[in-house]
Formats: C-alpha cells, sequence, structure tokens
C-alpha cells in the first residue's frame, strides 16, 4: 500500500526554528531573550526569510507563526497540483489571544482572526491552495489528529498533497483567564508543519509513523540533512 | 460511496423552540424566527435583530442543570444531543459507550464567558471551561457517557458540514458505530459587535436573495444529528452520499466573486457521491442574505448545474446565521424536507434578486419528496463546503 510519506517537515518556537534540511537553528541571542518574555511582536518575516512579507505586520499571532512554519518546509508549490493540496491545522487554544484582544479593541481588523481557522485561509491564499480543509480543536495532544485527517484525505485521494499544522500562539496573561496553567499549549507562539503527499521516490522522504506533528517535526529538524 | 452513514436522529435548540416541532411547524408554514431583542440593550450594534433561543427556554435549561446555569453553550448542545438520543430507537442501547462518539462543531463555544472574565465578572468553573472549543467536546462527552472518540472541529460558517464529513467518515472506517454531530453557537455581544464592526448586519433583518438585502442577521442554538451505519438503524431514511471541501485562495472574509471555490466544494461532493448534477433535487444554500455571498451563490450554482439550477432555499431567515451550528441545523431542514415531503422556502425573501436564479424558492412546495439533496456553506477565510444527502436506496 502506497501510504502517505512526509516530502518535509518545518518547526518554530520561543529557542529557535529549523527544518529537515537546515537542522534546527537558535534565535539570535537578543530576539530570542524578547520571545522569553513573551515579546512576539518582535519577531518578524525578515528575522526567517530576508525581506519583508506583505500584510504580515497586520496578522495575528496565529496566522504569523503559523505562515512562517509553512513558509519553512521550503515547498516549491508551482511543482504541486494546488487545487489539490489540502490544509489541516490542530490548536488547542486557538484564537483566545486575538479574541481578548477583540474584546479590548473592537477593531474589525482584529476581529478577522478571532477564529483558529483564519490561518487556513492565511496559507492558502499565500500559497493559492484550493484543496480540502480542515480545523481541529482537540482537549489535548498535539497535531496527532491533523496528520489523520490528512492521511485520510491522500488515502481516499480527495488530495494530492497535505499541509498539517499544529500551532497555538497564547501568551501567559491571556491563558490566566482559564484553567490552563499547567498546559504545554502556553509557551508563547509555537508551530510545527509537514508537507504529507504519496510517495514519489524522492530521497528527502520520510515515512509516516506515530508521534504528535510538532514532536515529529523536531524530530525530524534534529536529524542532519538527507539531500 | 461504499457503505454511506445514515442519519438515525437528530435533536435541536433554536429561535423558534425546543425540538425538532416548532422547526417543522415554521418549515410547513414559512415563518421567521428572528426577532428584535433587548439582551444586549445600551450596546450600539448594527441591529439587534437575531434568531434568539426563548428565555423561557433557556430558563427550562438552565433549571435541568444549575451547575451549568450560566454555560449556555453546554445547555443547548446537551439538550439537543439528549433529544436526538432518545429519538434513536432501541438500536442505541445495544451500542457500547466505548463505540458512541462526538464532533462538535463550533466557531466561539462559550465566549460569553470570555467576555464575562475579561471584565472582571463572575464565571463557573464549566463556563471558564467553555470558552475552549476542545473542553466543551470533552464535556458534552462526558455528560452523556460517551467514551468513544471526541472530536472539534471549527472552520468559521463551515463547520458543521464539515463536522458532519468527520462524522460520516468514523463511521465509514468503523472508529465508532454512533457519532453524535453536534453544532453549536450563541448570539453574544462579542459576535454582534464584530460583525457591526463589519457593517454585516441588516438593520431589518436578513433577506436571503432578495433584490434589497442588505447583511446578515446572526441566530444561535444548538443541532445534533445522530449518525450510524444502515444495518443498525434499518428505519433510517436519508444517508450521507458523499461530500467535499475546498478553498477560495482569495480573500479572508468575502467569497470570490465567481463562485468559484464553492462550485470546486460541491463539484467535489457529487463526485465522492457518484452523482450526476441532474438528479439533485433541492439545496439547501448558505444564502446568509449578505450582497456578495448571495450574489456569489448564485452563480457557483449556475457553474455547476448551467440552465438547470435544482430548487434551493435559504433557512438564514428562518433561524438566522448560527455560525458553527449552520451546518447542522440546515442539514437537519434538510433531513425534515425529506420525511415530511416538502421543499422548503426563504423565510423573509420578498423580491427576488433579479441576478439570482429564478429557482430560488421563496414559498415552501409541499407533496415533493426529495430524492437526492445538496446542502452547501461558506466562510470566512474562503473556506466552502458540500454535502449530498440521499434516501434510501438511491
Amino acid at each position: 500500500m502506497n501510504d502517505p510519506v512526509i516530502r518535509t517537515a518545518s518547526c518554530l518556537g520561543l529557542d529557535g526554528y529549523g527544518n529537515d534540511r537546515i537542522g534546527w537553528r537558535e534565535w539570535p541571542p537578543e530576539l530570542r531573550a524578547a520571545l522569553q518574555r513573551d515579546e512576539w511582536e518582535t519577531l518578524k518575516w525578515s528575522h526567517l526569510f530576508g525581506s519583508d512579507a506583505p500584510r504580515f505586520s497586520r496578522l495575528d499571532g496565529l496566522s504569523r507563526v503559523g505562515l512562517m512554519a509553512v513558509e519553512l518546509l521550503e515547498v516549491d508549490w508551482s511543482r504541486l497540483q494546488r487545487e489539490r493540496v489540502g490544509v489541516c491545522v490542530e490548536t488547542r487554544l486557538g484564537s483566545l489571544a486575538t479574541d481578548v484582544r477583540f474584546l479590548e479593541t473592537l477593531s474589525p481588523s482584529v476581529f478577522t482572526y478571532t477564529l483558529p481557522s483564519t490561518v487556513i485561509g492565511e496559507i492558502c491564499i499565500r500559497h493559492r491552495l484550493k484543496g480540502p480543509v480542515l480545523c481541529l480543536l482537540p482537549s489535548q495532544g498535539a497535531g496527532g489528529r491533523a496528520i489523520e485527517a490528512a492521511v485520510e484525505w491522500l488515502r481516499q485521494g480527495e488530495a494530492a498533497a497535505c499541509v498539517c499544522l499544529a500551532c497555538e500562539a497564547v501568551d501567559k496573561k491571556v491563558a490566566g483567564f482559564l484553567p490552563l496553567a499547567d498546559d504545554p499549549a502556553v509557551r508563547g507562539w509555537q508551530a510545527g508543519a509537514l508537507l504529507l503527499s504519496r510517495p514519489t521516490g524522492s530521497r528527502r522522504e520520510s515515512p509516516l509513523g506515530a508521534g504528535t506533528l510538532r514532536d515529529l517535526a523536531r524530530r525530524l529538524c534534529g536529524r542532519p540533512a538527507e539531500r | 460511496m461504499e457503505s454511506a452513514p445514515v442519519i438515525a436522529s437528530c435533536g435541536a435548540v433554536t429561535a423558534l423552540g425546543l425540538g425538532l416541532e416548532p422547526l417543522e411547524r415554521a418549515l410547513r408554514e414559512n415563518t421567521s424566527g428572528l426577532r428584535a431583542g433587548n439582551r444586549f440593550a445600551g450596546k450600539r450594534h448594527q441591529s439587534n435583530v437575531a434568531g434568539y433561543v426563548p428565555e423561557v427556554v433557556l430558563d427550562e435549561l438552565r433549571a435541568t442543570k444549575p451547575s451549568h446555569a450560566d454555560a449556555p453553550a453546554f445547555l443547548l448542545a446537551e439538550s439537543a444531543l439528549r433529544q436526538a438520543e432518545q429519538g434513536a430507537g432501541d438500536w442505541l442501547k445495544a451500542v457500547p459507550p466505548a463505540r458512541r462518539g462526538l464532533v462538535l462543531s463550533t466557531t466561539k463555544a462559550d465566549v460569553a464567558a470570555l467576555e464575562r472574565l475579561v471584565g472582571g465578572h463572575s464565571c463557573s468553573v464549566p463556563a471558564r471551561r467553555h470558552v475552549l472549543p476542545g473542553l466543551l467536546a470533552t464535556d458534552l462527552a462526558e455528560a452523556r457517557g460517551l467514551c468513544g472518540p471526541v472530536e472539534c472541529v471549527s472552520v468559521a460558517c463551515v463547520s458543521g458540514l464539515l463536522a458532519l464529513q468527520l462524522g460520516a467518515r468514523w463511521i465509514q472506517r468503523g472508529i465508532a458505530d454512533a457519532v453524535f454531530v453536534v453544532g453549536v453557537d450563541l448570539v453574544t455581544d462579542f459576535v454582534m459587535s464584530g460583525f457591526t464592526t463589519l457593517k454585516s448586519l441588516d438593520p431589518e433583518g436578513c433577506r436571503p436573495f432578495d433584490r434589497t438585502r442588505t447583511g446578515l442577521s446572526l441566530g444561535e442554538g444548538a443541532g445534533a444529528i445522530l449518525l450510524t451505519r444502515q444495518t443498525r438503524a434499518p428505519s433510517a431514511t436519508l444517508n450521507i452520499a458523499g461530500w467535499g471541501s475546498s478553498n477560495d485562495a482569495n480573500h479572508l472574509t468575502g467569497p470570490s466573486r465567481d463562485g468559484s471555490g464553492l462550485a470546486l466544494a460541491i463539484m467535489r461532493a457529487l463526485e465522492s457521491a457518484a452523482t450526476a448534477p441532474e438528479v439533485i433535487d433541492y439545496v439547501n444554500a448558505h444564502g446568509t442574505g449578505t450582497p456578495y455571498n448571495d450574489a456569489m451563490e448564485s452563480l457557483a450554482l449556475q457553474s455547476v448545474f448551467g440552465e438547470r439550477v435544482p430548487p434551493f432555499s435559504s433557512s438564514k431567515g428562518l433561524l438566522g446565521h448560527t455560525l458553527g451550528a449552520a451546518g447542522v441545523l440546515e442539514t437537519m431542514v434538510c433531513v425534515i424536507a425529506a420525511a415530511r415531503g416538502l421543499l422548503p422556502g426563504t423565510p423573509r425573501l420578498r423580491e427576488r434578486d433579479p441576478a439570482v436564479s429564478a429557482a430560488v424558492l421563496a414559498e415552501p412546495r409541499a407533496g415533493v419528496i426529495p430524492g437526492r439533496m445538496l446542502k452547501i456553506n461558506a466562510g470566512f477565510g474562503g473556506t466552502n463546503a458540500a454535502l449530498v444527502l440521499a434516501r434510501k436506496g438511491l
């Protein structure tokens, strides 16, 4: 059976970022210190990709880390059937931080981001992806459900490839409203992404095993490049 | 699609009242559940017309579970779920708890509790938990003794249809033997303020597909649909024959003007159901009443069906736009249509927009038993979803 494979993996978080090609890299010390202080607004697109991305500063935290993780996948989208590339997102806390911000500002541009699935729209617009979509909000775990749903799309032929994304964007102040003190999802902004597809024979492909998406991405990013 | 999951029973709490009976009556009489309310007195919302669940119903639900008196999302969803359980018949008793699953569909869960917390007001422990949709799903499952898989889907206004797709998949794959798909959302200051900032509300109440439409009306409520295999519920008459979803990849809050994204989702659903467009007897449209949505949707239908667009209507004038519950409640409208032999009308539509296909039904059409139906929704983030429903034997 041609089980789906991981084409590429990426992640970013409090300490740094990485993907299966470059491995893990730490943020510059100043930026890292700012992120440790929950100052996530200091993280710019240019820290990772040189130039600035249009509208990036207008995005909420979830969309920022989500878009960055997907960009870190380093996919040549033009080589995929974009109409058949799906996006499956998993997030426990969703748009919670943006919800609080909307209640404080009542701004229409903030309201747009008060849905956990807005990050899907941002990814699809940036990369012109038109495949199936799903956003899951489990009460525990991270990433496994998104992978399961994506694998099913691929097995059933509903998608030719699929972006799986696990992301969180909430600070300790916002989380303080809820019973989340010991929740591992409350560790600032973080995201892990995978691109899954049917096997193509490329050397960069890895078999899809058990494990959460973020853990899987971290493990893959920690491995030496296989090119 | 092999072994299509069947719809065994339903439950609802809506602006029309508790249970399916008020919904059935309103469908027959083409009446609206929208009304001007005073829940947000002193707030400057664009409109106070919405599909509010009547206070008498909320009070009744609060009385049944005083510990959750300030947790309306839970109360509405649990009531709908319980109705679906009770309507299922004896076969459900033979399904062990570990084989009963739950898929919750919501956009904001109990966001009213977050409003209170941010405002420094008191909030019960259950309500605090239900700010997080995943925990609301877990607590609902626990309350009803559902020990099988539990999931929460949140993809704007297509959440309900995607939740039904996921539940149907679980049945097909044998992950569960009975899956309750529950949709719930509330009319709160948060959502009223949000849509006010976008200037999306119609001050007079929504008029889907009407020439003079100016916006949507929000609605609240919960719907529950119980899915299983045909062999378990032989008396079930309607199955989920196919589904599809897509993204416009165009704009975050507006639909693609040509309807191509929605058309793509419809074509995917028809293909997965191995159904030709010509055999669809009725379409329950998204039909929010916003100028852009209704125009886009009409174009999408014409793009898929050509000059033979099937009769279609919108249920937003009936219930309001119930956001995460919309896909579930509007699928339930299709279930009632098939069971009662009627094609629903579009409450509050007075004068059809000439740009909208003439196939739109302003009034219900009685004496017609639809064999195959299409349910469609579109939402923020450019998301689209479609579901094909078919009568047994077709």
